[in-house]
C-alpha cells in the first residue's frame, strides 16, 4: 500500500514510457528526451519548491541569527535582545505562516531554553496559566455547543422576531450573533451562524451573481456581529483572556492590597466593555446597508421557506434543554465565581459537563479542537511574560514613546488612539489572541512609562484587537463567512475600513466619556 | 480509508495504461465566469473521442489559528448538515452541468465516485469519474492542498496531461477560498513541466499567434501548438520579433522554420508577421487580436530565478490582455 502511495506521489513520479500522446505519435518529442528530462528535473524542482515554499522561514531565522550577533541597544540587556528577536521571528512566522504554526510554539518552547538559558521546568510550566486552561476549556465548549445543532431553533427565533425585511434580517442576525458570540466565543456562533444565512440566500436566488450584496450583507453581520461582541465578556475570545492574565501577571502583587484591582474579575469586564459592543450594534448594520446596498429588500419568499425548512425539525427535544440549561450554569460560573476558581476552569468544568452527561463525545472534541492552536497560545503567553522579565517590553515601550512623543502623541487620548491603532494594525495580519499575546506586554509596559492606567490601555489593546475587519484571517467568523464562496477578499476591504473607523471612533469616546463615569 | 478504497481512488485519480493514447486536458476551475468560458475551449479542443477531461477545483487546507483553535470542518459538516452545497462543489456541479450542456457529458455515462481523507479532514479529495461506453472519460476531482498552486501544480505532474488550462481573472469575479488569483495562474503557467494555456478573456475564433524565435525548442513548442490547435480547427499564425532590422532576417529564417515544422505535421499556416520592436510589447499589442498568444519557456521554472530575473514568458503572462499558451 505505502509502495503503491509513494509511486503515485508526484515527486517520486516520471513520464510513463508507454504513454504515448498524439502529439509523441506524431513525432513532437522523444519519449526518451522526455523521460531524461523528467527524472532530472522533480528532484531539483522538489527542493526548490520546498525552499521557496518555506523562504519566509529561512528569511526569519537568517535576520535573527544577524540580530543575535549585534549588541544590544542602550537600555536593553542581552537577554531583552534575544527574546525580542524571538519576538520578531514568531510575529513573521505567525504572519506569513512558511511552517505550521505549532512548529513555531515548539520553537518558541525551545528558544527559551537555549537561547535564554531558562531551567526546562521553568519552560513547561509557564505554558500553563489560568488563560490557556480557558483557551482550551472554551475550545471544547464550543465543540459541545455546535454538535447540539441548536442552529435550527436560533434560525427560527431570528426570523419570527425580524419579519421578513433585509434590513431588520440583517440586524437580527447582528443582535443574535453579537449576544451569543459575547459569551461563548466567535467561531462557535459563526460556525452556527453561516448555514442560517446560506440557506436564505441560496432561497432567494440559486445564481450567486444575483444575490452578490444581499449575501455580503448577511454574511457581514455574522462575522462583525461576531468582532464586536466579542469584546464584550471575558470569555467571548482568547484576547480577554490573555489581558486578564498579563494583568494579574504584571501588575498583581498578593503583599500589596492595592493592587488586587489588577485580578479583573468576570463582571467588571462587562461592565466597562459589554456597552461597547451595544453601542456599535446598530452601526454595524446601518455600514453593511450603506455599502452593499442590497436589490431585495424583502425577503418574504425565503424567509417563508426557511420556516418551513425549520418546523420540519420539530419541537426542542429534552437534551436540548438540558445543553442550554449546561451552558447557562457555566455563565454563571463565569460570572459568579471566575474571580476565585478562574475563567479556565469554569470552562474546564462546563466542558467535563457536557462529556458527563452524554450531550458529545470526546472523539467529537478530539477532532474538533485544533491542540496545536492552544500550545501556540501558551507558547505566545510565555513569551510575552519573557518581555516583561528581560525588560524588553518596557525597552520597546520607551522607544515607542520616544518616537512618537514628539508628534504630541505622549498621553491621553492620541496615546490611546496610537494604542489602538497599532493594535488595529497587528490584529489585521494574525489571529486577535495572538495580537494580544505579542503586543499586551508592550503595551502595559507603554501605560506604566507614559504614567497612564495599564487597565485602560489594556482594555484598549484588547478591544482593539477586535477590529480585524480589514482580512479574511482577521477573525475566525471573517474566515468562516469567507468560506462560503460568495464573497471576495476585497469585500473585506471595501466595509472593512468603514467599521474600523466607526469602532475606533466609538472605543476612544467611551474611554474618554464612559469609563470615568464607571471608575476606571 | 481500507485499502480497497484507497486502490479505487488511486485508480480514479491516476492516469493509468487504458489512457495513454489519449488526450488529456485538465481544466482548473473556480466557478468563475472565466473559467467556465475555459471549460468551453476544452471542450472544443477535446472534441472528438480521442479526449478525457479532468476538472479540478482545489480547497485550500485549514489554517488552525485562523480559527483560533476551531476546526474549520465543523463549520463545513454543519452546513452539510443544513443540506447545502460547499463552494467546490457547487463550482465542480455548475461545470459538469455546463458540460451537459454542451452535449459532452449525459446521463447514460457511467460514474464511479472516491474519496481519501487528506491530513485528518474528513471532506478530503474527492473524485467522480463519469466514464462514456466508448471509452471518453470526464473527472471531477476535489482536492485539498497547502495553496491552490500547489495542488494544481501536484495534480499536473500526477496526471500527466497533455493540456492544463487555467482561467485568469482579472475581475475577481469568483470568490472563496478556492479563488484562482492571476499570480496563481501564472505560477502554473512558469513552473508546470507541461503545456498550460492560461485563459484570459478568452474569444475562441480568432486563432493562435505562435511567436517563434530561431531556437529549436521554440519551433517545436510552435508544431506543439499548431497540432492543438487543429483539434479545435483555430487558425495558426507565426509571428517573430526582431528587436532591430538587423534581426529581420534571423526573424523569417525562424518563421520559415516554424512553417515547415508544422507543414510537416500536416497542418498549414494562417499567416506569417515579421515585427521590428521590443518583443514583450510587439507580442503583447499584436497578440490583441487573436485568441491565444503561443509562446514556449524562455526562463528557468525556478522562483528564486524569476524572482530576480526578467524574461519574454514571464512578461507576456503579465501583461497580454487575452490567453496566453507556454508549450512544452
Amino acid at each position: 500500500m505505502a509502495d503503491r502511495n509513494a509511486a503515485k506521489d508526484p515527486r517520486s513520479q516520471t513520464r510513463n514510457p508507454a504513454r504515448l500522446n498524439p502529439l509523441v505519435r506524431m513525432g513532437l518529442g522523444s519519449p526518451v528526451q522526455s523521460i531524461k528530462y523528467m527524472q532530472a528535473i522533480p528532484a531539483v524542482r522538489g527542493v526548490g519548491r520546498f525552499m521557496w515554499n518555506r523562504r519566509w522561514f529561512w528569511i526569519a531565522m537568517i535576520i535573527g541569527s544577524i540580530v543575535l550577533q549585534l549588541p544590544p541597544p542602550e537600555g536593553l540587556s542581552s537577554e531583552g535582545l534575544t527574546v525580542l528577536t524571538m519576538s520578531l521571528v514568531a510575529i513573521v512566522l505567525f504572519v506569513t505562516e512558511p511552517i505550521p504554526l505549532p512548529a513555531v510554539a515548539l520553537l518558541i518552547v525551545v528558544g527559551q531554553v537555549i537561547l535564554l538559558g531558562i531551567d526546562s521546568d521553568v519552560v513547561a510550566r509557564s505554558l500553563m496559566s489560568d488563560s490557556v486552561l480557558f483557551i482550551l476549556g472554551s475550545l471544547m465548549l464550543a465543540v459541545a455547543v455546535v454538535k447540539q445543532k441548536l442552529d435550527k431553533r436560533i434560525a427560527y427565533f431570528i426570523v419570527r422576531m425580524t419579519g421578513t425585511r433585509t434590513a431588520y434580517i440583517c440586524a437580527g442576525i447582528s443582535l443574535v450573533s453579537g449576544l451569543l458570540a459575547s459569551v461563548i466565543g466567535e467561531h462557535t456562533v459563526a460556525a452556527m451562524m453561516l448555514p442560517v444565512a446560506i440557506t436564505l440566500i441560496s432561497l432567494t436566488s440559486d445564481n450567486p451573481k444575483d444575490v452578490r450584496k444581499l449575501a455580503a450583507v448577511l454574511l457581514f453581520s455574522i462575522s462583525y456581529g461576531c468582532s464586536i461582541a466579542g469584546i464584550g465578556t471575558p470569555s467571548g475570545g482568547a484576547r480577554n483572556a490573555i489581558m486578564i492574565g498579563y494583568w494579574k501577571e504584571f501588575f498583581y502583587d498578593p503583599t500589596n492590597p492595592e493592587t488586587r484591582r489588577f485580578l479583573v474579575d468576570y463582571v467588571s469586564w462587562v461592565i466597562y466593555c459589554y456597552p461597547i459592543f451595544l453601542i456599535q450594534l446598530p452601526f454595524v448594520t446601518m455600514i453593511l446597508l450603506w455599502t452593499f446596498k442590497p436589490e431585495q429588500k424583502n425577503m418574504a419568499r425565503a424567509v417563508a421557506k426557511l420556516r418551513r425548512q425549520i418546523k420540519s425539525a420539530g419541537p426542542m427535544q429534552g437534551t436540548d434543554y438540558v445543553a442550554i440549561g449546561v451552558f447557562f450554569c457555566v455563565l454563571v460560573g463565569w460570572i459568579g465565581f471566575s474571580d476565585t476558581l478562574g475563567l479556565g476552569t469554569v470552562a474546564i468544568l462546563g466542558a467535563v459537563t457536557f462529556l458527563l452527561i452524554g450531550l458529545v463525545r470526546w472523539e467529537d472534541i478530539n477532532s474538533g479542537v485544533n491542540w496545536g492552536v492552544v500550545l501556540l497560545y501558551a507558547a505566545a503567553i510565555s513569551l510575552g511574560i519573557q518581555m516583561k522579565d528581560t525588560g524588553a517590553a518596557l525597552w520597546v515601550a520607551n522607544s515607542f514613546l520616544a518616537v512618537v512623543s514628539p508628534l504630541g502623541i505622549e498621553s491621553g487620548v492620541p496615546l490611546w488612539a496610537a494604542v489602538s491603532a497599532l493594535t488595529t494594525a497587528v490584529t489585521n495580519t494574525m489571529s486577535n489572541g495572538a495580537a494580544v499575546a505579542v503586543l499586551g506586554p508592550i503595551t502595559l509596559k507603554l501605560a506604566t512609562a507614559a504614567g497612564e492606567s495599564p487597565l485602560l490601555i489594556g482594555y484598549i489593546t484588547a478591544i482593539s484587537s477586535a477590529f480585524a475587519y480589514l482580512t479574511v484571517i482577521g477573525t475566525p467568523a471573517c474566515t468562516i463567512v469567507y468560506s462560503s464562496g460568495y464573497l471576495k477578499t476585497t469585500d473585506f476591504l471595501k466595509v472593512g475600513y468603514r467599521m474600523v473607523i466607526m469602532s475606533t471612533i466609538l472605543l476612544i469616546l467611551s474611554a474618554w466619556l464612559y469609563w470615568p463615569l464607571v471608575g476606571l | 480509508m481500507t485499502d480497497k478504497a484507497q486502490n479505487d481512488y488511486d485508480q480514479a485519480s491516476a492516469s493509468d495504461e487504458t489512457t495513454a493514447e489519449r488526450f488529456s486536458i485538465l481544466v482548473c476551475t473556480d466557478g468563475s465566469d472565466e473559467s467556465f468560458a475555459a471549460l468551453k475551449y476544452a471542450v472544443r479542443i477535446g472534441s472528438g473521442t480521442d479526449a478525457d477531461l479532468t476538472l479540478l477545483y482545489i480547497r485550500p487546507m485549514d489554517q488552525g489559528l485562523r480559527m483560533a483553535g476551531l476546526q474549520a470542518s465543523l463549520a463545513r459538516e454543519n452546513m452539510l448538515n443544513w443540506g447545502l452545497e460547499l463552494p467546490g462543489t457547487k463550482a465542480l456541479r455548475r461545470a459538469r452541468d455546463r458540460l451537459v450542456e454542451l452535449e459532452w457529458l449525459s446521463v447514460d455515462w457511467e460514474q464511479t465516485i472516491t474519496h481519501k481523507s487528506v491530513a485528518g479532514d474528513p471532506l478530503g479529495d474527492n473524485v467522480t469519474t463519469y466514464t462514456s461506453k466508448e471509452g471518453r472519460s470526464i473527472a471531477l476531482k476535489l482536492h485539498v492542498a497547502t495553496t491552490i498552486a500547489e495542488g494544481i501544480l501536484d495534480e499536473c505532474e500526477r496526471g500527466n496531461y497533455d493540456l492544463t488550462i487555467i482561467a485568469k481573472s482579472e475581475d475577481d469575479d469568483a470568490a472563496g477560498p478556492g479563488h484562482i488569483h492571476p499570480e496563481t495562474a501564472d505560477r502554473v503557467a512558469l513552473e508546470h513541466s507541461g503545456t498550460v494555456l492560461v485563459t484570459r478573456a478568452l474569444e475562441e475564433s480568432h486563432g493562435h499567434l505562435v511567436c517563434v524565435t530561431d531556437e529549436e525548442s521554440s519551433i517545436r513548442a510552435a508544431r506543439r501548438d499548431a497540432v492543438i490547435a487543429a483539434r479545435c480547427m483555430c487558425p495558426v499564425y507565426l509571428l517573430s520579433v526582431a528587436s532591430e532590422e538587423e534581426g529581420r532576417e534571423t526573424a523569417a529564417r525562424a518563421i520559415a522554420a516554424a512553417k515547415s515544422e508544422i507543414e510537416a505535421a500536416g497542418i498549414r499556416p494562417s499567416g506569417e508577421i515579421i515585427v521590428i520592436g521590443d518583443p514583450i510589447t510587439e507580442i503583447v499589442e499584436e497578440g490583441k487580436k487573436y485568441s491565444v498568444i503561443v509562446l514556449s519557456p524562455d526562463a528557468s521554472r525556478s522562483r528564486w530565478r524569476r524572482f530576480f530575473s526578467k524574461t519574454t514568458t514571464i512578461e507576456v503572462l503579465k501583461r497580454a490582455h487575452n490567453s496566453v499558451m507556454v508549450v512544452r
